[in-house]
């Protein structure tokens, strides 16, 4: 059976095209399970998993840990709001502890870029990035990439446009990521001040127009909107971004294409979208979140079984 | 309404007939013909609404623009109404002028830009709001740019209220790529500036006045240029008063970036000396400076690195003037006087040409307005005036709501005789 070519899933840009294929193919088979009567393998039994989150999160810690039940895996949980790092212990200092108590892979969200990275270098286990600040979501990533191959037959080929705040939005690297290693051709859209500086070093071109990106895109995945970030609005009002940006059933019944849209959640209901689009035929967001537990039980199952190689 | 200018000599580079004295014929708003001599009979198709101006030493030019005028309305209306002011715009000569956004409430939403254009439709100028850059006008957050810039709003600044944070700054030119929109700033660092009533200088000094020191315009202007390059959008810089501001503009245009600039029109003649015993008439902002800096000044109206010749027309009334020198507040009332004091000062220093491209062709240029030049088939956009006329600039020239002017009693040199703009003839 093919294995991994890494250790930790850090990121996706440490991953190989190969890597990811082999990701889907379990997913695919973790999906099979997921929908018959009896939804639990036995497959991590002897594996326990930390839950390490040191910023507020719904859906991907309930996605984690759902994922981590159904492979029958010990799990423990540790949020930031009851931890000893609000008694100013070190990150290294906690997860050393929790180590200590023979623990194998660490599931962590963490608000500082590259936490996830420096932790794989310093202790013993398996690292799984659940969102490092503005670096990667990888499994955000994967389950996006997941879902349009579920819709399309593939991934190759198919034309994305990720729309919203670009700059500080760790999906948005990631799913450029991922897509491109997959053959897809991405394209980013928002107000030029929501766009990083150099842009173009990830070769993805920018639309400031919004009616020009849907008429380019196979798919449309939709960030969450967020008007204040470090005491700086970064653009005037969710009013005018609404105006600009925002997706309603009117803006695609003018396309002459018809696209997907996806969207990472939670949504500005209203804002980036609207409901008329949000519960219409052309979202899959429901889906993005059911494969979301497939692709993390695929993630998770892969790296234990490298464990044990 | 039909009106014959008879030999006009038209000042307009863009015009086929510029520097030639020609008869001008204007028919319903356009120009309909420009000939050596037109008879006026022959034309005349309605006789009683008909209109031949004759004039020794009649000059034409496309319509003058100001690029910095406050109107008070919204919110100081006891020293200007958008009435007013535009009065005094058509007695200096102007057909356009674009309102600094010093009001109460603010100009930083689209009802407001549509308020003022309203308002202003049936004036024979044309008048451009600007926005506000940040709500309030108070530097924290940017207005719904795109929004604005969709109800005609051109330019945004909050002027005298120079944007301090450099984040904001940033956030605002970059978010203005997108529509197109001009950024404009009055490059004048607070911090460094914030008590002081004029120029740091030999002036202050033997007052004892607390000074504006040249790097508080020089380190903001360098920011400025740095976020500019930084964001590639389009930035104007306004009211230049310094030598080294002059320069740093200039490496910058030099380096292709998308700047423009202006000069307030008396910081080209008049010095810190002649705030002489503490004259609130010349208390203005950016403060009045030394010879050196008006050489310099010139010299960059000539090789364009400053665009722009604005009037900076200030209404203030007497109580916020007729106070201790600390306590008045800065401005002057520009639109009635400029002409007469840019042929007299200026004129013969930069020619009458080029002073013409610096009220009249650039300002347009600056705001990517249409052109208006004066050709055949075009719609008449037009001043007149006399470069040489001499004559007293008295009270009774003064349209303003406000007399905040160290200029009555002075001789000046150049008149504006009127203008036609949206098929209007506004004789002086």
């Amino acid at each position: 059976m093919s294995i991994l070519s890494v250790n930790h899933l850090l990121g996706i840009k440490y991953l190989k095209p190969s890597d990811i294929d082999l990701i889907f193919k379990t997913a695919d088979n973790f999906k099979k399970i997921l929908n018959q009567p009896i939804k639990k393998v036995p497959s991590l039994r002897d594996i326990s998993i930390a839950n390490l989150f040191f910023e507020d999160s719904t859906r991907t810690k309930l996605s984690f840990e759902l994922a981590e039940k159904r492979l029958s895996a010990e799990i423990i949980n540790l949020s930031s709001t009851s931890s000893s790092v609000k008694k100013g212990e070190t990150l290294l200092d906690t997860v050393n502890n929790i180590l200590a108590m023979k623990v194998d892979i660490i599931v962590l969200r963490h608000p500082n870029p590259g936490a996830s990275v420096f932790l794989s270098r310093n202790v013993d286990a398996k690292i799984v990035n659940a969102g490092d600040g503005t670096h990667e979501h990888p499994t955000q990533a994967l389950l996006d990439a997941y879902s349009i191959r579920e819709k399309f037959g593939n991934v190759n080929g198919r034309k994305v446009v990720i729309i919203g705040d670009i700059l500080h939005s760790r999906v948005a690297l990631s799913n450029i990521y991922c897509l491109q290693k997959l053959g897809a051709e991405v394209r980013v859209c928002g107000p030029s001040s929501l766009m990083p500086k150099h842009l173009n070093s990830l070769n993805v071109e920018h639309f400031s127009n919004l009616d020009e990106a849907l008429e380019w895109c196979d798919i449309a995945n939709i960030l969450r909107i967020q008007l204040e970030r470090q005491n700086l609005n970064y653009f005037p009002s969710l009013r005018e971004y609404s105006m600009r940006y925002g997706i309603n059933k009117k803006i695609l019944d003018k396309l002459t294409n018809d696209i997907v849209i996806m969207h990472p959640g939670p949504i500005n209901r209203g804002v980036e979208l609207s409901s008329d689009v949000a519960d219409s035929k052309h979202s899959i967001i429901l889906n993005q979140v059911e494969n979301g537990v497939a692709i993390r039980m695929a993630v998770l199952y892969l790296l234990a079984l490298k464990k044990s190689n | 309404m039909n009106i014959l200018l008879k030999s006009a000599k038209i000042i307009d580079p863009n015009s086929k007939f510029n520097n030639e004295i020609m008869d001008v014929y204007i028919k319903d708003g356009k120009i309909d013909q420009i000939a050596k001599s037109i008879n006026y009979k022959e034309k005349s198709d309605t006789k009683n609404s008909d209109i031949e101006f004759t004039y020794e030493n009649l000059h034409i030019s496309p319509g003058w623009f100001d690029l910095h005028a406050n109107f008070g309305e919204p919110g100081f209306e006891h020293n200007e109404t958008l009435d007013t002011g535009c009065n005094a715009a058509v007695k200096g000569g102007f057909t356009g002028v674009m309102l600094m956004p010093n009001n109460i409430p603010s100009i930083d939403n689209r009802s407001m830009i549509d308020a003022i254009l309203n308002k202003t439709s049936n004036l024979v100028v044309d008048v451009l709001p600007a926005g506000n850059i940040t709500q309030n006008s108070i530097g924290d957050s940017i207005v719904e740019m795109h929004d604005m810039a969709e109800g005609g709003c051109k330019a945004f600044t909050d002027d005298k209220n120079s944007l301090m944070r450099n984040d904001v700054m940033k956030v605002a030119m970059l978010y203005s790529i997108d529509c197109n929109a001009l950024i404009m700033n009055y490059p004048n660092d607070v911090s460094l500036s914030k008590n002081g009533v004029m120029h740091e200088g030999k002036t202050s000094t033997r007052l004892g006045l607390v000074g504006i020191p040249y790097m508080a315009e020089a380190m903001m202007v360098d920011r400025d240029i740095n976020l500019l390059e930084y964001a590639n959008s389009r930035l104007h810089l306004s009211y230049i008063s310094t030598k080294d501001s002059v320069n740093k503009i200039k490496i910058a245009k030099r380096k292709g970036l998308t700047i423009t600039a202006d000069v307030a029109l008396h910081n080209l003649f008049l010095t810190e000396n002649d705030i002489n015993n503490f004259d609130t008439r010349y208390k203005v902002l950016p403060p009045l400076r030394e010879n050196e800096d008006i050489n310099v000044l010139i010299k960059a109206l000539k090789d364009n690195t400053i665009d722009v010749i604005s009037s900076d027309h200030t209404p203030i009334s007497d109580e916020h003037k007729k106070v201790e020198f600390d306590n008045a507040l800065n401005g002057i009332i520009g639109l009635e006087s400029a002409f007469g004091l840019l042929c007299k000062y200026i004129v013969p220093k930069i020619g009458l040409s080029l002073l013409i491209e610096k009220i009249s062709i650039n300002p347009r240029k600056v705001l990517q307005l249409p052109q208006i030049s004066i050709n055949i088939g075009n719609t008449a956009n037009i001043t007149l005036f006399d470069p040489e006329k001499e004559w007293e600039f008295t009270a009774d020239d003064i349209k303003s709501k406000s007399l905040n002017t160290p200029f009555i009693g002075t001789k000046m040199r150049g008149k504006a005789l009127g203008i036609i703009n949206k098929g209007i003839f506004k004789v002086n």
